[in-house]
């Protein structure tokens, strides 16, 4: 997982295959997901019934744990902010 | 799994032009046995709103199998489920207290948000708590 974590593009690609499996997202596919799309509303149009399933994904996959909806705003920004914030949470346990 | 039952009897504003109680109100009763059962773990409205959190409604699925009528005895059942996610799901069953005939099942889901509506993406303290002690309570055997 480190190693993946490590590889930014490789991260990005798992996070968008995570959201889309997580999800059951039937009219995405991951060439629909850019690195910088807003991942709510206008962007993916995802909700905040999406971000609680998320962040059990998150939890169970990264064991990375996003608290609250402060911080959810933070990481779920787009693909390149969940990364970043992923990223972050592993060099702090470094 | 455990569920708690309220009894409640069909009154004469909830019924439609055709005798049936109006597919609406049954809202209303899933609001009672869910209070029944909230009331117990010290879960009510306003003792969450003192621990910090509102539970705003944010799914409702009812499957209406058999009408009420004015003035019959119901019962209300519910229970809650133990979701994934940091969200309170509960079940309820309506039944016709004679014969107990199922008149209605249904479904609801809440999400947590603090007193700012900021939506709380896991549970801690005194919440998770008395959320967990409902949760044992309904998933017994």
């Amino acid at each position: 997982m480190r190693e993946l974590v490590s590889n930014s593009e490789a991260l990005c690609e798992f996070l968008k295959n995570m959201i889309v499996d997580t999800l059951k997202l039937e009219d995405v596919t991951i060439d629909d997901i850019g690195n910088d799309t807003p991942l709510f509303r206008e962007g993916l149009g995802l909700d905040s019934l999406d971000a609680l399933e998320l962040v059990v994904a998150i939890e169970k996959i990264f064991n990375v744990i996003i608290e609250d909806e402060n911080v959810g705003k933070r990481a779920f920004a787009s693909i390149k902010a969940l990364a970043d914030f992923i990223q972050e949470e592993y060099r702090q346990e470094d | 799994m455990q569920w708690v039952e309220t009894e409640d009897t069909v009154r004469f504003n909830e019924v439609d032009e055709w005798g049936m109680a109006w597919y609406g109100h049954y809202m209303a009763w899933f609001e009672i046995g869910r209070m029944s059962l909230l009331r117990r773990f010290d879960l009510l409205p306003k003792q969450l709103v003192e621990l910090g959190y509102i539970a705003p409604v944010i799914n409702v699925t009812c499957d209406y199998k058999h009408p009420a009528a004015c003035g019959d005895a119901i019962i209300i059942k519910t229970t809650a489920i133990k979701p994934e996610i940091a969200a309170l799901t509960f079940k309820f069953e309506i039944l016709h207290k004679e014969g107990e005939i199922l008149l209605a099942r249904g479904e609801t889901t809440q999400v947590l948000l603090t007193s700012y509506n900021k939506m709380i993406y896991r549970l801690s303290g005194d919440l998770e708590k008395r959320i967990n002690h409902m949760l044992d309570y309904c998933m017994r055997e």
